[in-house]
């Protein structure tokens, strides 16, 4: 029972958490770069509020093509993106708007 | 004179062989322009359709504009059933047009870059299929799409190479600007491409226009230096090599 009660706490947090996926590539010699920024940023804003997803396009190229995108590196949060190394301030802004929704899908629930 | 002849794609449209020699050079680059509404994706599409039915190509079409149901609709009116080539494994069609509901919403832009991701989208197909025609249509969109603009001329070469190095034509759209004398939006479009085919839709009175087609290069071919008539049939785009354009 409290095992059960454990597991939907924790599924709970998990949902809670902030879906940031990064789509790079082999030959793409901006990605690496990309991939610290992201890293780094995450973890200043506290990386337990956050899922890191990682998308290697040479490895896994149907996942960009279903999300239609093709330019490199990419970082999408909740809904919107950028292209090219993120600045951290712009990370933060879009991290924040996801926040944001979120908050306002769980207030109308 | 050299013994080397050189091997010949077929267009499969009719008329527009005859030409060029009897086809494209296969594996070299195309680029197709013209203004909007001068049959720039019938001719592309049409290129992949006669490559999956008349010459056993497998063909990718890559659509960077409009939607896949609708570029399906408008060539089912030719007769043209791309649902089927689809279905039989003949073709494929990559949807990359900013139609799709999945595709986040860019926010920003840096200028440090690739298209290395349209690159492992298109070889993904190419692989799968065995395709020996690449379509991309239309170039023009990215220069909406992406504000750096000499990214992108730098990795249309790369991605232009890349492609017809698998042994694949590659023919891509571009969209004459109104009022533009180029050949589109980048200004280095002529570079990209070792042929270039020009479409238009000239108004020659009042109350019609005329269309007609200009094989502007087409390196290692003896093509037509004149400006053809060019008609969009109920078949498709057909191509009058006798005839000369009244109407540019």
């Amino acid at each position: 029972m409290a095992d059960k009660k454990k597991r939907k706490a924790s599924k709970k947090k998990a949902d809670e958490k902030i879906e940031v996926v990064l789509f790079k590539s082999e030959s793409c010699a901006f990605c690496p770069r990309a991939e610290e920024v992201v890293r780094e940023t995450l973890e200043d804003f506290g990386s337990e509020a956050f899922t890191l997803k990682i998308i290697n396009v040479s490895e896994n190229p149907d996942a960009a093509e279903e999300y239609g995108i093709f330019a490199l590196p990419t970082v999408m949060i909740g809904g919107v993106s950028v292209t090219g190394i993120p600045e951290p301030e712009m990370l933060m802004k879009m991290v924040l708007g996801a926040k944001v929704m979120t908050k306002k899908k769980d207030g109308s629930k | 004179m050299s013994d080397h002849t050189i091997e010949r794609v077929k267009t499969g449209i009719p008329g527009l062989d005859e030409l060029i020699e009897g086809g494209f050079p296969r594996g070299d680059t195309i680029l197709v322009a013209g203004k909007a509404g001068t049959g720039k994706s019938i001719l592309a599409t049409q290129f992949i359709y006669k490559g999956a039915t008349e010459y056993d190509e497998p063909g990718v079409l890559v659509t960077l504009e409009e939607p896949p149901h609708l570029i399906k609709r408008n060539m089912i009116r030719f007769g043209m059933d791309l649902e089927k080539l689809e279905k039989e494994k003949k073709i494929s069609i990559v949807d990359l047009s900013p139609s799709k509901e999945i595709t986040p919403v860019t926010i920003g832009e840096y200028p440090s870059f690739d298209l290395s991701g349209l690159e492992a989208i298109i070889l993904n197909h190419v692989k799968k299929l065995k395709a020996r025609r690449i379509v991309i249509d239309t170039l023009s969109i990215m220069a909406y799409k992406f504000k750096s603009r000499d990214i992108l001329r730098e990795e249309f070469f790369k991605l232009a190479a890349s492609l017809t190095r698998t042994g694949c034509t590659l023919l891509l759209t571009s969209e004459i600007p109104a009022q533009d004398q180029g050949l589109g939006v980048f200004d280095i479009e002529a570079f990209l491409a070792s042929g270039v085919i020009v479409l238009y839709n000239e108004k020659i009175s009042d109350t019609s226009r005329s269309r007609s087609i200009e094989v502007l290069k087409l390196r290692g071919s003896k093509h037509s230096s004149r400006i053809h008539s060019m008609r969009i049939t109920e078949e498709g785009i057909r191509v009058w090599p006798g005839e000369i354009s009244p109407g540019v």
